[in-house]
């Protein structure tokens, strides 16, 4: 084969490998190499030396040969094969990452940089006509990469100190659990923090203020300024006060700019310190109550679980309904919790499902669930079981016992199950689990003060039922809204709160709990009536008094007609809004409304036939603010043919004072003498024509009326 | 010789073909190697089986959003210096020159105004509380402040949006938006997100549905507000007319329908209706279950107080908001309006924590009581502080207080949070003068909290992967127990 063949084929293959890489780098996360290809990736270590020598060879080649170049067949070669081996390293290096895991920081510098030498590599080949001085620059960056990347490569193998000059051997960062409680305090919690966060100033290579921190003989003797540890003025060690000065203080230690203290590490500097700054002491051999045993103590339980990464889980799709959810802790975690919902749908086929994965479940939520002895039979299976919450599970406390087989149990939940103090005790005897929770009509915190004394490896949560708590009940409602009576309305009283008595009256007087009528179905009224109810409840203080007048408004006219029209920003649904059987609401904004301020609101209502009228009332609203007045005046006319008008009645009502309630709807009623019989009726409703004095600035200005409703009767 | 290496260097279509042809191949053979890379799955999926990234300590969260910004130094954050200096002009060098509300900027005077409230420590903690939220007090051994939280918006509406969406701008989703498309609900017949609103009498701001809105998330993860009326969730009950097993019929024809309308149209929106249609239907039974208070106990009603009975206050909402998140809502959001204390503030606030106090309190307990307190983390705060100088007129005993965005108080209880005060102001309550929390820091918390990694967890709009937290945020490891 000549070499013009050869690197042909070197230069195609290029063009398969560069693109293959490339995908596998985007894809990492996600390939998964075969076991044929994870040994291909074991290939990395082998080759990849090739490369780098090559490589390097190549940079010194382009950056000082210029004058004497081998022949350009051979140069080519070279290159070309270069490229290839660097594009198969990459590969092989790629597969190889998935197999271990490595530190995130440097696996990733290290895989880009070395695509990036890959793809360098390949670009030298059709480097070769460029100018020289390119060319140059070209190397040292070449150069600059390869060597940059492979060290983070021998950092991932040999440790991040691969190349640093050798040192003295750096104090452990707290190991695991169990040596914690046994490792003096200050190697475990305390120099770890001198070797983060201080010894960059204050160690073997810079020493400032003559001072070191990196081991107890020196931090004993201090620095130029003194000791640190003992307080020389006012008795405050240097130390305390350099970490505690504000960031402004120069003497701010560590100084702006770099990474500061955490208050957790202050106050274990500020524990130590305090407690005389001992090297010796053990985790285990500190006070119970020593603020540093917390500290301690949470290393171990931070270091304690070593989690793995688990994967091929069984899917938990098959356990899961509408009703009953179960999922794994987290991501990678073969720890199951359970939640069962909706008690009414509650089917103890489900829970039987799980045993499949009893192992699995730590967590059962089965709160408010209708249980049966016979399911805590399937829950007592779940050997790996911490938390169980079996909340007004309607179970006897004597069905409990089973669960104290359960070896890991830690904390039971059992609010709103009943039982004796005795069943309680027998419940707790020889109990293994750490917390539990209880809640029942008659116990409180004092009731079981002494079961708590006689159990105290149980840590028992009372809940509070109130008892001695007296409160005043919410008031009950009507479910009506409309305040008229056409011919008659049914009236339902309600209230949220279960056991509640309401007592009502229908005669204007007030309900008391003795003479009033308890409300036990709806009830019907016909005429003008003032409802007022109230609630009652044993153990509580009674409601206030809901008070609601009832509007009868029998008769219905034929027609009606407006004469005057309203305001064009307030005129309802025209004249039917009068006659509509509804009611406006606070808000005069909704079409339920008529307004006027400029003129009196003029309406006519007509009969098919002759129509005796005993009354009228209207309902109108009234808003001091938003200078909405109290009806002035209403003046009735009566005719038979609609021409000629005769005056029935006129009533006039009073100025409205500062104090009179604003923002409510009031009646107004205008009362006809006896016997009034017509066929049209003629209204005029005047509104204040002057405001008061006491409405400020608009005094003397036309006020509005705004008007909703007719009752007839 | 030249011409031929020329000739060898130079591109023709055979030989760009056959070079584009290897290189289509080397990527297809890499593609083999990459599960499921052409069969349309796209990486959001991979979410929902990574997610928690590691283990939880809060499962769910009730946030009480405090809306208006209540004033931390009439509440937790007790300064003593500001009673001394009562109306005194605040120090130059504290201020800074930082910037102003313009409702205050033009003011000639800037006096310091103490709080007219008496202080006191309680519990082991030694947290300092105001006389007014004496049954908050009794439960400090639960709480953890962070007296050092700050923000960059100085108005209610970007800070509010800033603090449910991460960023000041609106559009983005909200917090528990971001819950449930990452954890989902617990509770299939819940939604994952629900809202509830109240009013306090003081001076109030409004909400806005955008508050809780899903963004760019698929609808089905929109928090659902839950109103104050006869009908908790609106239009969920059917007309009279209509039974279950003729609901059941009619969804599964609509939901036929639907399915042939996505399988030739493909929008993803039309498979969430499908999945809100059927939501809807479970909620049909589930809601009124759990809104009612008849199968309540007397001593829960009590411990919330008697408000509680009364729909669509913030008692009311509290006991709802522990009935939810028992039931396995991821998220559940109150709002209570009426901290916008620019004046008149003692009495203002004194209507307000009378609002809260018990009920806040309560919550706490109740979730205690009944083991869940564990795993709910429940969250107290507004969307910025009061200014330490009074904004108006300040008398002996009445002042107000502007926006202060540079410092102001939350606490937290339950789910993870390790009780006790956290930060520092300084003696004037201006500055932070330790462990400054940012809203990107706390939102971070919160995620860690949950489990999530607030870094890793983002999705993909417009080309732009999104985050809660933005390109910011670190998680504050000393308040996690």
């Amino acid at each position: 084969m000549s070499e013009k063949k050869i690197y042909q084929i070197l230069e195609m293959s290029l063009w398969v490998l560069n693109p293959l890489l490339l995908v596998l780098a985007v894809y990492n996360q996600v390939i998964q190499p075969g076991l044929f290809l994870q040994w291909i990736g074991k290939l990395h270590p082998l080759v990849l030396h090739f490369p780098i020598v090559f490589g390097i060879l190549i940079a010194m080649y382009l950056l000082f040969f210029n004058n004497r170049r081998v022949p350009i067949a051979i140069e080519k070669l070279v290159l070309v094969t270069n490229a290839v081996i660097a594009s198969g390293v990459v590969i092989c290096g790629l597969l190889l990452s998935k197999q271990n895991s490595y530190d995130g920081d440097l696996i990733n510098l290290h895989k880009w940089g070395g695509i990036l030498i890959a793809l360098l590599s390949w670009l030298s080949i059709y480097l070769l006509e460029i100018k020289v001085e390119l060319k140059k620059y070209f190397a040292i960056f070449f150069g600059i990469v390869l060597i940059f990347s492979t060290h983070k490569g021998a950092q991932l193998t040999h440790g991040v100190n691969a190349l640093s000059f050798p040192e003295k051997a750096e104090a452990s960062v707290a190991g695991n659990g169990e040596t914690v409680a046994e490792e003096t305090v200050y190697k475990s919690i305390v120099a770890p923090i001198f070797t983060q966060k201080c010894i960059g100033c204050h160690g073997v290579d810079k020493m400032k203020g003559d001072l070191r921190l990196d081991t107890p003989e020196y931090i004993i003797k201090g620095g130029k300024d003194g000791l640190i540890i003992k307080g020389e003025k006012n008795n405050i060690a240097m130390l305390i006060e350099v970490i505690h000065f504000p960031m402004a203080n120069e003497m701010h230690m560590p100084p702006d700019g770099k990474i500061q203290l955490t208050a957790r590490e202050i106050s274990i500097l500020n524990n130590w310190i305090k407690g005389g700054a001992n090297f010796t002491i053990k985790g285990s051999e500190l006070n119970k109550d020593d603020s540093l045993k917390l500290f301690v103590s949470k290393v171990e339980s931070v270091s304690t679980p070593k989690f793995e990464f688990k994967s091929n889980l069984p899917d938990l799709k098959e356990f899961n309904s509408n009703y009953c959810t179960t999922n794994y802790l987290f991501n990678g975690s073969d720890e199951i919790e359970v939640n069962f919902f909706q008690g009414t749908f509650y089917n103890s086929e489900n829970l039987k499902k799980l045993e499949k994965i009893k192992d699995g479940i730590i967590n059962l939520n089965m709160s408010g669930m209708p249980l049966k002895k016979e399911d805590l039979d399937i829950i007592v299976q779940f050997k790996n079981l911490q938390i169980l919450n079996l909340n007004n599970t309607q179970l006897e406390i004597s069905a409990l016992e089973v669960l104290k087989t359960l070896p890991k149990l830690k904390s039971v939940s059992i609010c709103g199950i009943e039982f004796e103090d005795s069943s309680l005790e027998k419940f707790l005897d020889n109990a293994k689990f750490k917390e539990l929770n209880i809640w029942t009509v008659k116990g409180t915190e004092k009731s079981f003060e002494k079961i708590m004394v006689k159990y105290p490896s149980v840590k028992i949560t009372v809940g509070d039922n109130m008892q001695d708590q007296v409160m005043k009940i919410s008031n009950p409602s009507i479910e009506q809204d409309s305040l008229i009576i056409p011919t008659h309305v049914d009236i339902k009283l309600k209230h949220l709160l279960k056991g509640v008595v309401i007592k009502y009256t229908t005669d204007g007087t007030d309900p008391d709990s003795l003479k009033s009528m308890d409300y036990k179905e709806p009830f019907r009224l016909f005429d003008n009536t003032v409802l007022k109810i109230k609630a009652y409840r044993t153990g509580w203080q009674s409601s206030d008094i809901v008070s609601r007048t009832y509007y009868k408004s029998e008769i219905h006219p034929d027609s009606i007609l407006l004469l005057t029209q309203p305001d064009p920003k307030h005129k309802g649904n025209g004249a039917k809004t009068l006659i509509d059987y509804d009611l406006g609401e606070t808000n005069k904004y909704t079409d339920k409304w008529l307004g006027y301020q400029n003129s009196t609101l003029d309406f006519l209502i007509g009969f098919n036939e002759l129509k005796t009228l005993h009354s009228v009332y209207l309902n109108a609203f009234i808003e001091f603010g938003a200078e909405i007045f109290p009806i002035a005046a209403i003046t009735a006319q009566g005719s038979n043919d609609g021409k000629l008008f005769k005056k029935i009645a006129e009533t006039t009502f009073p100025m409205p004072k500062k104090d009179d309630p604003s923002l409510i709807a009031k009646i107004f009623t205008c009362k006809f003498p006896e016997g009034t019989t017509y066929k049209y009726y003629k209204f005029s409703v005047s509104n204040v024509k002057k405001m008061p004095a006491w409405r400020k600035d608009r005094k003397g200005k036309p006020a509005w009326i705004f008007i909703d409703e007719l009752f007839l009767n | 010789m030249k011409e031929f290496l020329e000739h060898g260097l130079n591109q023709n279509r055979r030989k760009f073909l056959s070079k584009l042809s290897l290189g289509i191949g080397g990527l297809a053979l890499g593609s083999l190697m990459v599960p499921g890379m052409f069969d349309g799955s796209n990486e959001d999926e991979l979410f929902s089986n990574v997610l928690p990234h590691f283990a939880p300590k809060a499962k769910r969260v009730i946030y009480l959003f405090q809306n208006g910004a209540p004033s931390q130094l009439d509440l937790f954050d007790y300064k003593p210096m500001l009673q001394k200096m009562h109306g005194e002009e605040l120090p130059a060098s504290i201020r800074n020159g930082q910037r102003l509300t313009g409702m205050t900027a033009n003011q000639a005077k800037f006096p310091l105004a103490g709080t007219k409230f008496n202080f006191a420590q309680h519990g082991n903690t030694g947290a300092w509380f105001t006389e007014a939220l004496p049954h908050l007090a009794s439960m400090s051994d639960e709480m953890c402040f962070v007296r050092s939280i700050y923000t960059e918006a100085i108005n209610h509406d970007p800070a509010l949006t800033f603090f449910q969406t991460g960023a000041q701008v609106g559009n983005r989703p909200s917090m528990g938006s971001w819950i449930s498309y990452g954890l989902g609900s617990e509770n299939k017949n819940l939604p994952a997100f629900c809202v509830l609103l109240s009013k306090g009498k003081g001076n109030g701001q409004g909400v806005y549905s955008k508050l809780w809105n899903n963004g760019f998330l698929d609808s089905i993860h929109q928090g659902v507000q839950f109103s104050s009326g006869e009908e908790p969730v609106k239009y969920l009950t059917d007309p009279s007319f209509i039974n279950r097993v003729d609901k059941r019929v009619m969804l599964d024809e609509i939901s036929a329908l639907n399915d042939a309308a996505y399988k030739n149209i493909g929008d993803p929106e039309i498979v969430t209706k499908i999945q809100q249609y059927e939501l809807a239907y479970r909620m049909q039974m589930a809601v009124p279950e759990l809104t009612s208070l008849q199968n309540e106990p007397e001593s829960i009603i009590k411990m919330y107080g008697p408000e509680c009975l009364i729909p669509g206050t913030y008692a009311a909402n509290c006991l709802l908001a522990r009935k939810l998140s028992e039931n396995g809502v991821r998220f559940v959001q109150l709002y209570h309006q009426g901290w916008d204390t620019h004046g008149n503030l003692p009495k203002e606030i004194e209507g307000q924590c009378r609002d809260i106090d018990q009920s806040s309190a309560a919550l706490i307990k109740d979730l205690k009581q009944r083991g869940l307190l564990d795993e709910t983390l429940v969250i107290w705060g507004g969307e910025f502080g009061r200014t330490n100088y009074c904004q108006g007129a300040l008398s002996k005993d009445n002042y107000g207080r502007d926006h202060h965005p540079r410092c102001f108080t939350i606490w937290m209880a339950g789910g993870g949070v390790k009780p006790g005060v956290f930060g520092e102001t300084d003696e004037f309550g201006y500055n932070i003068t330790q462990m400054p929390v940012h809203v990107h820091d706390f939102h971070a918390t919160v995620m860690h909290l949950m489990g999530i990694d607030h870094e890793k967890f983002t999705f993909k709009h417009q080309g732009r992967r999104y985050r809660l937290t933005d390109v910011a945020g670190n998680v504050v490891h000393d308040i996690i127990s």
